[in-house]
């Protein structure tokens, strides 16, 4: 979506990254004292979701930068560390959760990156093995657009020998990447789905040989990549369709230089389903067999999502037998019965990614 | 015929003095019949009011407003009807000045069958759009339908306000009670059709509005998942052999329906279950015994339950517990 207005938090109007933003933007500006005036312009309107993907409003971060990934007991979580440089997007998938995690849901960016800098600076100094991205509360390269926050973060990481930061989009805003020096600190991955999906769900985002090409560019820049097949959506067909996708991936990127592969079903918070009608009333995502899981989140009933990760394991070992996958938010029994093996048995789940990550991005472990 | 001296018959306080010139005999003819804008009365039978006018004359007088070249009826609907059927060619009425703003028209129309009976939902309904169509803004309404003794939080207000303006058969499922408001509401949302046929689905297996909801979820989601309408589902063969079994009563009826409709929102999952339960039957657990397994099979965690009375009822589940341990369906069951 076109973004139509500008608001700036009166605090950071002079900050330079403001000043930055605004000399890349030709769009109505509105300078607030408080936050409230933005929320209140969105939640007025008919359709707040999609108006908070059609403004931008920079402001700074009062809170902490850096953050653990919200998973949760019942289901084996990665470990993941949340960079926190924005929230929302102006893609429009219509199983997006941010729809109804931020309320109301508004495109923001934090320009106070000499606070996220500093934190930055504090955990990096700990020299643990770390996984950190921004793509969780955003797309990590919708904001290439405007900004350099990408640039900025893999020279930082570059320089360090311990974590790597991972970047994760549905866009192809990979040309600011081109030239730097990574150090294969930076693993570029792209959310993956079948054209059905992509053309039926994912409103606004690349095209999947758009994806694929531009991981393929990545790749011969010498960054490592990832891949998430998340959500994976079932439908009459999917399992052919995915298996399809899988061909692509691997015709187009090497399986040595793929440091992990997600695998999620689609899974949302009850009240996300009155928001996809209402919004999306073709989409039929929402009509398939759910039940709700152990955290509150609807989910496929487990034999259908078991099924659909076997089919989709079963795709990626042909071609890749060496790559390792994951899934995302599961029990051991999914593990086991997709995967053959539960987390624990070698090490847990954030083990085994971080033990990749060392591999695939030359990471130094703690002696 | 008509009478000569309805105004020592009628009421003083039904009309305020200024609203009224006096009373008029008018030329039933000369009155649009046409013209419902203020008819607030859902009643059409004329039996009764028929026979009382004719043992009593009219005790109550119309009360019209000319807008030439003919009379607009104001008050008074089913006696104007009423005198008409009897056969009278002129009609005693008062008839109001011809400067009387459009809000107090309505407010006569609405208090004068607020007076009588308290108003029903649809009555209601069209009393709340009357005033709607004549008050200047949303403050005026509210306060005009509290004096009126009218439900007026603009929030109830507004939902009302929609009632008569869905389509016909599901204002009559209104009127039968056979949906509340909310369930009138959800359905005028649906395809004009879909929501006449869930009305007299409804009203065949008389469900409450919880068990409304869950059929109107289902056929909604399984319309969605099969690329059809609600109202081919309704009248598909399986369902319709259900409806139409003399032999079944009610409440076997909305049970097999509910089933049938279950299976196929949910074919896998009711498949599971059906699995399940032909498993746990192969185990013989008895009355005293019971094996539930994880909500919707999602956890891990099996919970097995045994009620005794004595310590000998105890060591003989105890030996029945030995034996579904090593059942091979209980093995199926946690594969």
């Amino acid at each position: 979506m076109t973004l139509k207005k500008l608001y700036i938090d009166q605090l950071i109007a002079d900050h330079p990254t403001t000043r930055l933003i605004q000399a890349r933007l030709t769009v109505p500006i509105e300078i607030v004292r408080h936050s409230q005036q933005v929320y209140d312009a969105i939640s007025s309107t008919a359709d707040p979701v999609r108006q908070g993907k059609e403004i931008l409003f920079l402001t700074h971060n009062r809170g902490a930068f850096l953050k653990k990934c919200p998973g949760t007991s019942h289901y084996t979580c990665c470990d993941y560390q949340i960079l926190h440089i924005g929230t929302f997007c102006h893609m429009d998938c219509t199983y997006c959760v941010l729809q109804n995690y931020f309320h109301p849901p508004i495109l923001q960016y934090f320009v106070n990156h000499e606070d996220l800098m500093d934190e930055l600076e504090t955990v990096l100094s700990q020299k643990k093995v770390m996984r950190i991205g921004t793509g969780e509360f955003t797309d990590s390269l919708i904001w290439e657009l405007w900004t350099d926050v990408s640039s900025q973060l893999i020279q930082r990481f570059a320089s360090q020998h311990h974590a790597v930061l991972e970047l994760k989009t549905k866009t192809t805003a990979i040309q600011g990447l081109q030239n730097l020096a990574h150090n294969r600190k930076t693993i570029t991955a792209w959310s993956l789905n079948t054209h059905h999906i992509i053309n039926t769900q994912e409103r606004g985002t690349a095209s999947l040989a758009s994806r694929l090409k531009a991981a393929a560019k990545c790749e011969a820049w010498g960054y490592p990549l990832a891949f998430h097949f998340d959500p994976l959506v079932i439908y009459d067909g999917c399992e052919k369709d995915y298996a399809q996708v899988i061909q692509n991936l691997f015709s187009n990127v090497s399986a040595d230089n793929i440091v992990w592969i997600s695998l999620g079903t689609l899974r949302f918070p009850p009240a996300l389903k009155a928001i996809i009608e209402n919004r999306f009333p073709e989409s039929k995502i929402i009509y398939e067999e759910f039940i709700t899981g152990s955290d509150g989140k609807m989910r496929y009933f487990k034999p259908l999502r078991i099924r659909l990760y076997r089919k989709i394991i079963e795709s990626i070992r042909e071609l890749a037998p060496a790559v390792l996958v994951y899934l995302c938010m599961e029990d051991d029994e999914v593990w086991q019965e997709s995967l053959g093996f539960k987390p624990s048995a070698v090490g847990g789940l954030p083990h085994m990614l971080d033990m990749s990550a060392v591999k695939h991005c030359y990471l130094e472990t703690v002696q | 015929m008509g009478s000569k001296s309805g105004d020592t018959q009628d009421s003083p306080q039904s009309v305020p003095l200024d609203f009224a010139i006096a009373v008029q005999t008018v030329m039933l003819s000369k009155v649009d019949l046409t013209n419902t804008a203020f008819c607030i009365t859902m009643r059409a039978d004329l039996d009764e009011l028929v026979l009382s006018i004719q043992k009593l004359g009219l005790l109550h007088l119309p009360i019209l407003k000319y807008n030439a070249p003919k009379y607009t009826i104001i008050c008074g609907f089913r006696r104007i009807a009423a005198c008409k059927r009897i056969g009278w060619e002129t009609v005693p009425a008062r008839i109001l000045k011809e400067n009387v703003h459009h809000l107090q028209l309505a407010r006569l129309a609405i208090a004068d069958n607020a007076s009588q009976r308290p108003l029903n939902l649809l009555e209601t309904s069209r009393a709340v759009n009357l005033l709607a169509d004549v008050c200047a803004d949303p403050e005026e309404l509210e306060m005009t339908l509290h004096d009126l003794g009218l439900p007026s939080s603009p929030s109830i207000s507004t939902k009302v306000k929609k009632l008569c303006q869905l389509p016909l058969k599901i204002q009559e499922g209104i009127l039968a009670e056979t949906i509340n408001m909310s369930m009138a509401l959800e359905l005028g949302k649906l395809d004009p059709k879909a929501g006449e046929d869930l009305v007299a689905l409804f009203g065949l297996l008389k469900v409450g509005l919880n068990k409304q909801r869950e059929l109107l979820l289902m056929l909604k989601e399984i319309a969605k998942r099969e690329d059809t309408t609600i109202t081919h589902l309704i009248a598909d063969k399986a369902l319709q052999n259900i409806l139409q079994n003399a032999e079944m009563d009610r409440a076997v009826k909305r049970q097999k329906i509910r089933s049938y409709l279950r299976k196929r929102r949910f074919p896998y999952i009711v498949r599971a279950e059906e699995n399940y339960q032909k498993l746990v039957n192969q185990l013989k657990l008895g009355s005293k015994i019971d094996l539930i397994p994880p909500k919707d099979f999602e956890g891990m965690t099996y919970m097995m339950t045994l009620r005794f009375d004595s310590r000998q009822e105890l060591h003989d589940l105890q030996k029945k517990f030995e034996k579904i341990i090593h059942h091979p369906s209980l093995g199926k069951i946690l594969e």
